[in-house]
This record gives structure tokens, C-alpha cells and sequence, in this order.
């Protein structure tokens, strides 16, 4: 099993640097200003990748990856981004909450972080804005309607990435 | 100028910044342009702008402030002292000059909180100096989170009800170079910028794009742990480090490509999360710096 997975970053590994030896080859080759940057940015994330794979590698040559580097397996949990799509499942919409209740999903101790804006409950444990289930100083576990409103008034884009948990008692 | 001249900034590492010192140093030299004054005002601060700038490298420091400006004054650097040093300051208004001034301006008891010198006599506040500097200057920069608006100075609780420099000059345009301290390209690659250009295109908080337009997230060479939800426990940990209160996502600025001192690290790659000190509003909007009791386990959802 463990032998898999290392023949399986090794390729991944393989293929990446010879994505990136192609991208250096078409660099020195073309003039296009707008082209160079495109390879440039995918030659910056191939290296990251490249960082990542090999961390894990060696993580793994020291046997010591079971606490640190075991990926969460909840993937819902982790990927904000992917949540463009709004999983909006029919429980979680009907879940109410009410100011106490939302109180306690302040990011502390193991607890996610919710925040409420317009009587709508929102995960933001893992959005990129939220480091620490803090804000601009801005704290998780509250009714933050006023705060967004005066910041991001007319930005309802912003509250369509997020994950909806249920709705705020009022 | 034409569109190509200043590639987006991934082109290399400290591409915009060399290029832009680069073309300066030479048409210095062939003559093309003309030293322009400069006056460097330190206000309320820790005066560490000015010793972040000593490492500047793009050109050096010694270059910048012999052979691209005429330095008229600096509180930390010139040989004047005294009303002699004040005079010198005085002699500047006569002339056109660049007007950088880093640190807040204190307001209180009409600026007594912060006095930079002498004339005639008389305490001579910051405020003053940067009211009088600032209303005849032909272009302001404001370096560092102090002067682009109050930064640590004005932290809570401000005894000196400190501001940024943008609230006693309301109307004057001015460039912003926030950070703590400013990172000496920003400020080298802006002056190379007004030398050679006039003015950098800005966004709508007045900082230049070619330094603030990408998030540190975007280009965080930990991405990829982000990404994949594998996120640090403690300072030192080689994962990302979001869960501890990295501001990565949230500040605009190039450190993970330019780095500091000399392109050596920078705080992520020295295993400590962004503390978002490029970001208006810091140090206050971007507190705590560190958490350590977040979301990193989530046990009954």
C-alpha cells in the first residue's frame, strides 16, 4: 500500500518536471509577452507542487506522516473554493440557530466558525478571509449583517462561495 | 511609455525593481534625466524605514542617495544638527522637491507629542513640518504602515492620537508604500518610477500595482498545503499556516517573490504566518498575530 502511494508521487513528480522542463523550453523560444507569463505563472505552480510532492516524500522517508500530514478526509470541510457550488443541502438551510447557539461556533478550540449576515448561517472555518476564524478584526460567531453591509454592501458574490449551515432565530 | 516596458512583475524575482534602478542609473548617466530632490521626513515611528532602506539593494543606498537624488534632509542621515539641520529643511521649500515622510503624525496637544527639531527658537512639531513640506511638494510618498495610515503609532490606545499623513493633507494626491517596515524596493523602484515616468499607476488606495496587486496567497509557495487542507499546528511546522492567523489571504504585496533582505526569506518561508503588516489597517484589524486555539480539529461537526 505504502509502496503505491510512493510510486504514485513519483510519477506525479515525473510528470511535473516534465511540464516544467517543456514550459522552460517554450519560454526561450517565444517572444509573446502574454504567453511567457502564462508559462511563467504554470511554471510557478508546478514548482509549488513540486515543493509539496516532495515534503510529503520525505515525510514519508521519515516516518513520521501519520499526525502531519494526513489530509483531512471530510473534503467539504477543507475546500471553500470548490464550495462555489453551494451545498445547499436541504438540512443544513433548515438548521436554526440563535445568537447563543451561534456564539459557541467562534473557530475556538476544535469548534468551526460561523458567522450569521442577513438571518443566513455561514461557514467560514476554511475560507481564506477568515485565518484564525478572524476578520479585520472581526470575530467568528456573531450576527455580522451591519459589518458586511458596510463593507461589501452590494457584494452579494462574496456570501454565494460560502457554505450556508442554516438560518439565525430572530 | 509603451505597455511593454514594465512586464508584469513574475517575469523574475526582483525583475521590476532592477529594471526600473537600472534604466535610471543609466540615463542619469547619459544625462537623459535630472536628480531630483528629495526630502525624508521621520515623524511618529520607529524609524524603521529608513534602516530597511539601508539594505536596499536595487540599487544600493549609497548610489540612490548620491547619484539618483539630492538628499536636502533626512532626520537620521544627514551630518547637519540643530537649527543648522532645520535650516537646511527650510532651504528645501524654496525648491522642487519629492517629499517622502515615514512614521504617523501626532495630533495631540497640537502635535507637541512629536518634535523633530528647532527653529528660532521654538519646538518645531511633525505636524507642522509635514503640513508646511507637504502642501509645496511635487509629489508625496508615504512610506511605511505608520505614514499611509497611523499603522503601529496609532494602535490602540494612540496617546498621541496619532494619524496617517493622508488626514492632514486631505487634498494632496500621495503614493502609498504601507508596510512594516517598507521593503526597499517598493520605495527604491517607486523613486527609479518618478524619475523616469512620473507618477506609477496606483490602484484606488493609492498603491502602486507593480509592487501591491497580488495577494501573497496567490503566489504562497505553501499553497499547495492549503489547498489540500493540511494546515500547521504550531510556529515552525513546514505546512500552511492559515489555522495559526496567516494574512496571507487577505494582503496585497509581492514579499513571496521579492523577500527581504537581499532576496534571503521571508516570514513564511522563516516558518511564521503573515502577520499582514502591508495591509491598511494593521496592526489592529490584522491582531491576533497567532492563535493557537482554532479550528485545527473539528470534532463533532
Amino acid at each position: 500500500m505504502k509502496m503505491q502511494n510512493i510510486e504514485m508521487l513519483r510519477l506525479q513528480l515525473n510528470n511535473l518536471v516534465t511540464q516544467a522542463r517543456y514550459d522552460i523550453y517554450t519560454l526561450s523560444s517565444t517572444n509573446d509577452l502574454s504567453m511567457q507569463n502564462q508559462i511563467l505563472q504554470r511554471l510557478w505552480d508546478s514548482i509549488s507542487s513540486i515543493h509539496f510532492l516532495s515534503e510529503l516524500l520525505a515525510n514519508q522517508a521519515m516516518n513520521c506522516t501519520q499526525q502531519t500530514l494526513q489530509p483531512y478526509t471530510n473534503h467539504q470541510q477543507i475546500s471553500s473554493g470548490s464550495a462555489s457550488s453551494n451545498p445547499m443541502n436541504p438540512q443544513s438551510t433548515s438548521r436554526m440557530f440563535t445568537l447563543e447557539e451561534l456564539s459557541k461556533y467562534d473557530g475556538k478550540n476544535g469548534m468551526p466558525a460561523y458567522v450569521a449576515v442577513n438571518g443566513i448561517v455561514y461557514d467560514v472555518t476554511n475560507n481564506k478571509a477568515w485565518a484564525a476564524a478572524t476578520h479585520f478584526g472581526l470575530l467568528a460567531g456573531k450576527d455580522l449583517t451591519k459589518e458586511f453591509s458596510s463593507c461589501h454592501a452590494g457584494q452579494q458574490s462574496i456570501l454565494a462561495t460560502l457554505p450556508v449551515v442554516g438560518r439565525l432565530r430572530q | 511609455m509603451s505597455q511593454h516596458v514594465l512586464p508584469p512583475e513574475p517575469m523574475t524575482n526582483e525583475a521590476i525593481a532592477s529594471r526600473l534602478t537600472n534604466l535610471a542609473k543609466k540615463k542619469i548617466r547619459d544625462g537623459l534625466i535630472k536628480k531630483k530632490n528629495l526630502v525624508y521626513l521621520e515623524l511618529n515611528g520607529c524609524s524603521g524605514n529608513i534602516i530597511s532602506l539601508l539594505n536596499g539593494q536595487n540599487p544600493d543606498f549609497e548610489y540612490t542617495m548620491n547619484s539618483m537624488v539630492n538628499i536636502l534632509y533626512s532626520n537620521s542621515l544627514m551630518a547637519s544638527e540643530g537649527e543648522q539641520a532645520i535650516q537646511r529643511l527650510m532651504n528645501a521649500l524654496d525648491e522642487d522637491y519629492i517629499l517622502a515622510v515615514e512614521g504617523a503624525v501626532a495630533l495631540k496637544n497640537n502635535g507637541l507629542y512629536n518634535i523633530i527639531g528647532s527653529w528660532k527658537g521654538e519646538p518645531l512639531t511633525g505636524l507642522k513640518a509635514a503640513k508646511m513640506l507637504g502642501e509645496k511638494a511635487s509629489q508625496i510618498l508615504a512610506v511605511g504602515a505608520c505614514a499611509t495610515h497611523g499603522g503601529v503609532s496609532a494602535a490602540k490606545p494612540n496617546l498621541s492620537e496619532s494619524v496617517g499623513l493622508q488626514t492632514i493633507l486631505p487634498e494632496k494626491k500621495m503614493i502609498k508604500l504601507p508596510g512594516c517596515p517598507v521593503q526597499p524596493d517598493w520605495f527604491l523602484g517607486t523613486l527609479a518610477h518618478l524619475l523616469l515616468y512620473g507618477e506609477p499607476e496606483t490602484d484606488n488606495l493609492g498603491r502602486p500595482l507593480m509592487f501591491y496587486s497580488t495577494l501573497i496567497h496567490d503566489r504562497c509557495p505553501r499553497r499547495p498545503f492549503f489547498d489540500r487542507g493540511i494546515f500547521a499546528e504550531k510556529l515552525g511546522d513546514k505546512t500552511c499556516l492559515f489555522k495559526l492567523g496567516c494574512r496571507g489571504p487577505v494582503t496585497r504585496i509581492d514579499c513571496p517573490t521579492r523577500q527581504w533582505n537581499g532576496h534571503v526569506n521571508w516570514p513564511i518561508g522563516a516558518n511564521t504566518p503573515c502577520i499582514g503588516c502591508a495591509q491598511f489597517g494593521f496592526p489592529d484589524a490584522m491582531a491576533p498575530f497567532i492563535s493557537y486555539d482554532t479550528t485545527r480539529v473539528v470534532k463533532n461537526e
